[in-house]
């Protein structure tokens, strides 16, 4: 939001340069991003958070001005009381929905003249980026910037029977509104109408047909204040964001509205030479400060911020931000006071809100630092020391580690054959879908990690890096098999591994990666999270959807499936344009992590359910060892494994 | 000169013959080949043994000091024993001279270029995420936090609820939450964990939470749609603000430097009140603005980083947890690991995190 310094030194006395403004200002919670100069005049760029719609205006930054030099706001306080309307005119206004619509005025105006705005108005406007349009519109804009209250201007003789009605829409109803687009209403939106049909979406926008043109010589001026949680719904649900909308939904000033409206008319009969005639105020929803109790105000300050601020203070602070103690009976407690909440302050509501208001005009900068009491012992995640080892592990071979995105494209969906029991295959929605993304058709939350180290391979390819080992670790999704209950999130591992075995700062490869690389890689990694002389891996040939046949395996730990390795499949690489083999492993690591081998210090031993690994060490042999080389002729198709044990049974 | 005398003459010429092919090896050893020189040695051997072994001619005419008359056989002895002194010598100049020529060519041939590269295998490269979220679960450890994560799919209870963001709210209907199918929430922030930590572990709490979270933010060069933060959470009786600038401030002081101040900003969130924004010196030009002579890059010439949120936990967030705001209070604070990463690293296009390049992972460690 654009504010203007010149400006505000017409609200409130300023002894303060622009610099040094913009820094109180920050200090207070008005974030400054920027100062410009403009003409003779500078421009602050402020960043307001969500809750002060209050400062929205020129009069709402004063007022922080105001309370952080202590001084005086130069414009009266909002005088509630206008001029009564005449009898004759009482139905200028219905309300018929005084839920949404709280308080709405109209004033009268006749013999205007529309016309350019005189050059302060347009300077004015143009400092802060506006844009001048005509007399009429820039006074409202230009109070809306002052005083913080949108209003609207109707040609009176457009409207049918001149008179307004403010009615929720009709389902079906529509109107044109000023930046002449056709809009469907319904009836949980507010229209303001006249006799026969809507005339502007209240709070929202204008329309067209009632809109201010040249031959404008009567106008209605709106000021009126609506129900900011339904200008909200309206505001998205026809995709219509405006400056009136952004302050209403927020919530502007309900106790401000005659002041706006006096300000407007003022300068409209002075610089459109009109003659201010009927003015109406209905008030069906009367406001009610919200009050806030507190026990001891100096105690709370103290216990949330430990900030020690004297009394005097701190009702001068409140005082000056309008929040006003209440007064209380003689004989209450001392300390416990109500505190009675400004019409402009929607974001006060609790307590601690009143501390905040203290604590940042007397300054966060005074906060001490301090450590609190130490209680406990520091900890990590029970798996992260051995993540750390598996991460470590993975680095020292020559991976690289991958972050990829939890979505991944549907079109992944039946490409790769997923661990064991991460998916419930009965299920017609077995995988979590995203309602729409951000990146195209990536609405599937990833149920393995291969998609997203494939598409890492394919990136490093296209800018020529052939020889690429890259790992995950990371969470994959799927359904729930009982309704209503949230997705299962499994952590699992993967790899990739491609081209040549490579030497640091030589580009000449070593020798090309296969199989056992990838199988070498899986042991490793898996050996370091479990305690030595654990049975490791065991691999069995196996069929596996994603990989190439003959170069595949599942792979157990403990006797259980807990994942697959092997050469991508054919069909795969082809689709990713790969041409030189590329080997892949997944594994389902929290359940390696969670069936690990615990320690017992009594036993001496690592158990795991059905196994067990002793802790003590095995005397050294005394003789050095024998190796002996022995050549056997063996039937291609009997396995290493079964040699193996086939040799050990033999003791 | 007796017969004997000019027999050892004759020994001597013999050997002077047939030395005469090395002579020229007295003097420094020059423009010969490494083969050339060892086979000259070998020819040398041979001739040491020839000339000066107990077979030699030399040693044979020691016979001849016996037929010497007795009164000149002293001195007859003397000159054999010179002549076979000088023969030894001749060739053990030579000798020398060739094994010190030997030993120069074959380490001169065997000399190494060390500046060439070292044998390695390559070694790979965690990801900076990983590494910056190692480094500061060691500090917060170390300070006797806890480190905590829990479910990246949540409900909206979890999302918003039980964070004071009610139904209706800006924050909760600001669209940029993904939703599933089935209405669950991927977790916006990693404050969901606060929750989940309280209700796990109760009061007294001192956790951090790293974790991924999910915003509907198109990619540009300072927004993905998944990134990482880093939530704080300590809940006893008498925490203030105090011990929040505190804590940041030993956390921010280990990271970067001893020197590294601390700001705290008024601020809005939702689950905390009072709320503040928590900015930091910059690391880079220690809080001057000025870095070589140009305005910083990191604080945009500011002297501060904004790095996150923070605050004391608001009191419906201790309720949903059960614990009662008048007897607790807490700070919380929140930020982006990419964000912290690409000012340590000047990295301008933090959409390189996700694209998994190995010439960008390459360049941390
Ligand atoms: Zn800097």
């Amino acid at each position: 939001m654009n504010i203007s310094y010149n400006w505000l030194k017409d609200l409130v006395e300023v002894d303060l340069s622009p610099q040094e403004l913009a820094t109180k200002l920050t200090n207070v919670g008005l974030a400054v991003e920027g100062i410009h100069e403009f003409e003779n005049d500078f421009v602050f760029d402020i960043d307001l958070t969500s809750n002060r719609p209050d400062c929205l205006s020129h009069l709402g930054v004063s007022r922080e001005i105001a309370v952080i030099q202590n001084a005086e706001l130069k414009i009266k306080n909002a005088n509630n009381e206008g001029q009564r309307t005449k009898d004759e005119s009482q139905n200028l206004v219905t309300i018929q929905d005084s839920e949404l619509c709280h308080r709405f005025t109209a004033r009268i105006i006749r013999n205007v003249k529309i016309a350019p705005s005189p050059d302060w108005l347009i300077k004015r406007l143009e400092a802060i980026g506006e844009r001048a349009i005509n007399n009429v519109a820039d006074i409202t804009n230009y109070v809306m910037h002052e005083l913080g209250q949108p209003m609207h201007s109707f040609d009176l003789n457009k409207l049918k029977e001149n008179r307004i009605v403010v009615r929720r829409a009709r389902n079906g109803e529509t109107i044109k509104t000023l930046d002449e687009i056709e809009r469907k209403l319904d009836d949980s939106m507010l229209v303001i109408a006249d006799a026969e049909k809507p005339s502007a979406i209240g709070g929202i926008m204008g329309g067209f047909e009632s809109s201010i043109t040249s031959e404008t010589t009567d106008i209605l001026l709106e000021v009126a204040y609506f129900k900011r949680e339904n200008i909200r719904q309206t505001s998205r649900k026809l995709n219509l964001s405006t400056e009136a909308s952004y302050r209403f939904e927020r919530g502007v000033d309900i106790e401000n509205l005659i002041r706006a409206s006096n300000r407007a008319t003022e300068l409209i009969c002075e610089l459109a030479g009109g003659t201010s005639e009927e003015f109406v105020d209905v008030y069906p929803t009367k406001f009610q400060p919200d009050e806030i109790e507190s026990k001891n105000i100096q105690f709370a300050v103290k216990r949330l911020t430990g900030l020690t601020v004297e009394e005097t203070e701190i009702i001068r602070v409140l005082s000056a931000l309008g929040i006003k103690p209440k007064e209380k009976s003689q004989d209450s407690n001392l300390k416990s006071q109500i505190y009675v909440v400004p019409s402009w302050r929607h974001d006060l509501v609790i307590e601690e809100d009143l501390v905040e208001e203290v604590a940042r005009i007397y300054g966060y900068d005074k906060i001490a630092e301090e450590i609190p009491p130490g209680k406990s012992a520091g900890e990590y995640q029970p798996t992260e020391p051995r993540k750390k080892s598996l991460r470590k592990t993975l680095a020292d071979l020559g991976f690289d580690e991958a972050i990829s995105y939890s979505f991944i494209d549907v079109k992944n969906d039946e490409k790769f054959e997923l661990l064991p029991h991460l998916v419930h295959e009965n299920l017609d929605e077995k995988f979590v879908t995203l309602k729409d993304s951000i990146i195209e058709g990536a609405v599937r939350m990833r149920p393995s990690l291969l998609s997203g180290l494939l598409d890492a391979v394919r990136t490093n390819f296209n800018f020529q890096k052939r020889d690429v080992k890259l790992f995950e670790l990371g969470k994959v999704f799927s359904a729930s098999n009982k309704e209503n209950e949230l997705p299962n999130e499994r952590e699992l591992f993967a790899f990739v591994l491609t081209g040549n075995e490579m030497l640091e700062n030589k580009t000449m490869p070593v020798r090309e990666l296969d199989f056992y690389d990838a199988k070498g890689t899986l042991e490793s990694a898996i050996d370091v999270i479990n305690p030595i002389n654990a049975p490791s891996l065991e691999f069995i040939a196996k069929d596996v959807k994603h990989l190439r046949k003959g170069q595949s395996a599942e792979v157990l730990f403990n006797g259980k499936l807990v994942g697959t390795l092997g050469r991508l499949s054919d069909e795969i690489a082809q689709a990713y344009k790969f041409k030189q083999p590329v080997y892949v492993a997944e594994v389902d690591l929290e359940t390696l992590l969670l069936r690990h081998y615990v320690l017992n210090v009594e036993t001496a031993k690592f158990t795991i359910k059905g196994n067990e690994v002793k802790l003590t060490y095995r005397p050294l042999p005394i003789y050095p060892s024998i190796v002996r080389d022995v050549s056997l002729l063996i039937k291609r198709n009997v396995s290493f494994a079964e040699i193996k044990k086939a040799i050990e049974s033999e003791n | 000169m007796s017969e004997e005398r000019k027999q050892i003459e004759q020994i001597r010429e013999a050997f002077e013959q047939e030395f005469g092919r090395f002579a020229h090896l007295r003097v420094e050893i020059d423009g010969l080949s490494l083969t050339d020189a060892e086979n000259l040695s070998r020819e040398l051997v041979e001739l040491k043994t020839k000339h000066t072994g107990k077979k030699s001619e030399i040693a044979g005419a020691k016979k001849l000091i016996g037929r010497v008359a007795p009164e000149e056989r002293g001195a007859f002895g003397q000159f054999v024993q010179t002549i076979e002194k000088e023969i030894v010598a001749a060739i053990e100049e030579i000798e020398n001279n060739l094994k010190n020529f030997v030993s120069k060519a074959k380490i001169e041939r065997e000399k190494l270029d060390v500046t060439l590269p070292g044998k390695r295998p390559r070694v790979g490269h965690l990801h900076p995420i990983t590494l910056l979220r190692q480094r500061i679960e060691d500090i917060f450890v170390s300070l006797g936090y806890a480190i905590e994560d829990d479910r990246e799919i949540e409900t909206d209870y979890y999302n918003f609820d039980a964070l004071n963001i009610p139904e209706g709210h800006p924050a909760r209907e600001s669209q940029d939450t993904f939703y599933t199918t089935n209405g669950f929430a991927l977790r916006s922030q990693t404050s969901t964990v606060q929750i989940r930590a309280m209700e796990r572990r109760g009061v007294p709490i001192r956790i951090i939470a790293p974790g991924r979270v999910f915003r509907r933010d198109t990619p540009d060069l300072t927004h993905t749609p998944m990134f990482h933060q880093i939530e704080g959470l300590c809940v006893d009786k008498g925490i203030t603000m105090a011990h929040l600038k505190g804590t940041v401030g030993v956390w921010l002081r280990r990271l970067f430097s001893k020197e590294t101040k601390i700001r705290l900003r008024p601020s809005y969130f939702p689950f905390t009140e009072p709320s503040a924004e928590f900015d930091f010196s910059c690391f880079k030009c220690g809080g001057t603005g000025i870095f070589e002579n140009e305005r910083c890059r990191p604080c945009k010439g500011s002297g501060w980083i904004e790095l996150g949120g923070s605050g004391m936990v608001h009191p419906n967030v201790l309720r949903a947890c059960n614990v009662d705001p008048q007897v607790y209070s807490g700070f919380a604070f929140g930020f982006g690991l990419e964000r912290m990463c690409s000012l340590m690293y000047s990295l301008d296009d933090i959409r390189l995190m996700f694209e998994n390049d190995v010439r960008f992972l390459e360049q941390f460690r």
